[in-house]
């Protein structure tokens, strides 16, 4: 059977006027269903590039990436959106919620562009529940809550399609370290469900969270 | 919808500027409907006062042409030989000369100025209705219009002075309104006999002709054309379904032209919708990556986008259709003098829902672009947009 994630050969080359820029360079990755994965590597070394090309939101300039078995590259832009909303969930470090919209409707809200209405099954709140955010925050508009408050509705949100691969960009980079902990400790348990994790770190400490840790070096596996 | 919620949540973030966004296309609303209701009613209005059925033709001397140059006055005058002419072009039709002049009349000690046709007695049943009186016979009397009845007075019997001679007045007329042949409302009709002799005038300043048949108006009209005009143009000829057809076209040409003017307010108001909706797609940039990024598609975005720019327009319409009546009430009120009787016809009050509709489409209309930009940005790089 297919891993999960398949990258073969995989180039991401961004022409830049004074010479192009070779942001990942002929990488070739399995990621197993269930692993949990963490991308390390300086800066700049093509890291978010990896993860945004597994993600859907950028296509290679060359080679082949299949994502649960579909090819991205024969893919149009609504194929593309619809494995985002239905196949991946993202973590970001800016935690990037939608300012206009409440916390419950948040985590709703890929919900509703899948199925086409308002929840009315109480999926939302038992992720609100899972991810340990109390009922009475799901009126509040994000910019009222913590920054470990918003990033456990960013878990939620990402989860509640029930997505196969869960992608993490620096999930803690704006956290203390006892939030981190925390935020680690619930992505440790959705890995434990069966979920595939790949998760972006530049903390060893977080890093030992995962099964793998991947080494990048001028968009080079090390 | 949840998109339908966004538009509307970045609607009320941002209130003041949406405010003035729709005050623009109300105003743009209002002109457009009130500018068409005017225009409207103006047509109207000249169709109703005008009293010509089309079965006239008129015959005027050219401009021009005439004896009096040396003298300082351009006199036009259609000659007895000419009315001949005309006579023998028309047939069987009813031929009616005029002498048309204006003089000071008095009744009672109460003077004024009056339009004075002098006819042929024959001829006036032809052309008028009396509602009083009797049809003028002799050369003693005068028909008087509805207008000088009422502003002197008149009765039948009464006595008017004009210039040095006095008349009687034999009958009163039925008011009949603006017409191209002749205006009786203000004037006096005499006869032919006592015209030509207190103002010693043989030439006639106007030929009038009632065709029997309606479908012979341009045959009789190229007749005269040929009697008359054949080397020089010496008299004009008009038939009134023609100007009352001209003059239509013209007020609607100026009723088409002031709902464009009405227009004009509503292209600014567009202008500023296109201002808003790129600010918000400006401000919302990081936003549009994160949606687009957790799975909506670029329809989906343009969607939330237009039904920003559609609320506001219809937001805009909806009050600007209500204005409307007080809009188009106003202007008749200072263009018609006060008459709104025409505000309420439904061909003045379709300009209403125009108004709306046009409100409405400029609005989504510029939306649209603003509305594409947001849909096809990088999902990436407006993740990144801080
Ligand atoms: N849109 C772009 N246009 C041009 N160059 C780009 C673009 N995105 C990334 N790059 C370049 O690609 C390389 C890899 O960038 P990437 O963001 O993947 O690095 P990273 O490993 O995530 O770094 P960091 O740890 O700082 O987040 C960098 O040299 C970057 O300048
Ligand atoms: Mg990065």
């Amino acid at each position: 059977m297919m891993p999960v994630i398949r990258l073969e050969d995989v180039s991401k080359v961004y022409p830049l006027p004074f010479g192009d820029v070779v942001a990942l360079d002929h990488v070739t990755l399995d990621v197993e269903k269930g692993e949990f994965i963490a991308i390390m590597g300086p800066s700049g070394s093509g890291k978010s590039t990896l993860l945004n090309m597994i993600g859907c939101l950028d296509v290679p300039t060359s080679g082949n990436l299949f994502i649960a078995g579909r090819s991205v590259r024969e893919m149009d832009d609504d194929e593309l959106t619809d494995l985002r909303r239905d196949t991946i969930g993202f973590i970001f470090q800016t935690f990037n919620l939608i300012p206009l919209l409440t916390v419950r409707e948040n985590v709703e809200y890929p919900l509703v562009l899948k199925e086409r209405r308002r929840d009315t099954w109480g999926r939302s709140e038992e992720l609100m529940a899972k991810v340990g955010l109390e009922e009475s925050l799901a009126p509040h508009k994000p910019s009222e809550l913590s920054g470990g408050q918003q990033q456990r509705v960013a878990i939620a949100r990402a989860l509640v399609n029930n997505p196969a691969i869960l992608l993490c960009d620096e999930p803690t980079g704006n956290l203390d370290t006892k939030t981190g902990t925390v935020i680690m400790d619930l992505l440790t348990g959705v890995n434990h469900q069966g979920m595939t994790i790949i998760m972006v770190t530049h903390d060893p400490r977080i890093a030992e969270y995962a099964s793998r840790t991947i080494t990048i070096v001028d968009g080079k596996i090390a | 919808m949840i998109f339908f919620q966004f538009a509307q949540r970045s609607i009320r973030l941002h209130f003041l500027r949406s405010l003035l966004a729709v005050l623009g296309i109300v105003i743009g609303v209002v002109a457009i409907s009130s500018m068409g209701i005017l225009g409207n009613s103006l047509v109207l209005s000249v169709s109703e006062s005008l009293s010509d059925v089309g079965d006239t033709i008129v015959v005027f001397p050219h401009a021009g042409m005439g004896s009096g140059m040396g003298t300082g006055r351009v006199n036009d005058v259609i000659t007895e030989r000419q009315i001949q002419q005309i006579s023998r072009a028309v047939g069987a039709n009813d031929i009616i000369p005029l002498h048309i002049g204006a003089d000071r009349i008095e009744v009672g000690g109460e003077t004024g100025v009056a339009t004075i046709y002098g006819m042929y007695t024959d001829d006036i049943p032809l052309l008028l209705d009396k509602t009083d009186g009797i049809y003028l016979r002799g050369t003693g009397g005068a028909m008087a219009g509805k207008r000088l009845v009422s502003d002197f007075d008149l009765k039948v019997g009464s006595r008017v002075s004009v210039g040095d001679a006095t008349l009687r007045v034999v009958g009163l007329l039925d008011e009949r309104g603006v017409g191209f042949d002749i205006n009786p409302d203000g004037a006096l009709i005499v006869s032919e006999r006592w015209y030509s002799a207190v103002y010693d005038e043989d030439d006639f300043d106007q030929v009038i002709i009632k065709v029997r048949d309606i479908n012979d108006i341009d045959a009789v009209k190229n007749a005269i054309e040929m009697q008359l005009n054949k080397r020089d143009t010496v008299v004009d000829v008009f038939d009134t379904r023609m100007i009352l057809e001209m003059i239509i076209t013209t007020f609607n040409s100026i009723s088409t032209f002031t709902t464009a003017i009405g227009g004009i307010s509503l292209l600014v108001a567009g202008v500023s919708i296109f201002n808003v909706q790129m600010m918000s797609v400006t401000e919302r940039i990081k936003e549009i990556g994160i949606i687009r990024s957790i799975g909506t598609r670029r329809y989906e975005v343009m969607r939330m986008f237009l039904y920003e720019a559609f609320l506001l327009g219809f937001a805009g319409s909806a009050i600007g259709g209500v204005l409307s009546f007080a809009g188009g009430y106003l202007a008749l009120i200072v263009m018609l003098e006060g008459n709104t009787s025409f505000l309420f016809e439904p061909s003045s009050l379709i300009y209403i829902p125009y108004g709306m509709l046009f409100g409405i489409g400029t609005s989504l209309m510029s939306g649209v672009y603003p509305a594409w930009k947001a849909a096809n940005l990088n999902p990436i790089e407006a993740l990144r947009y801080e």
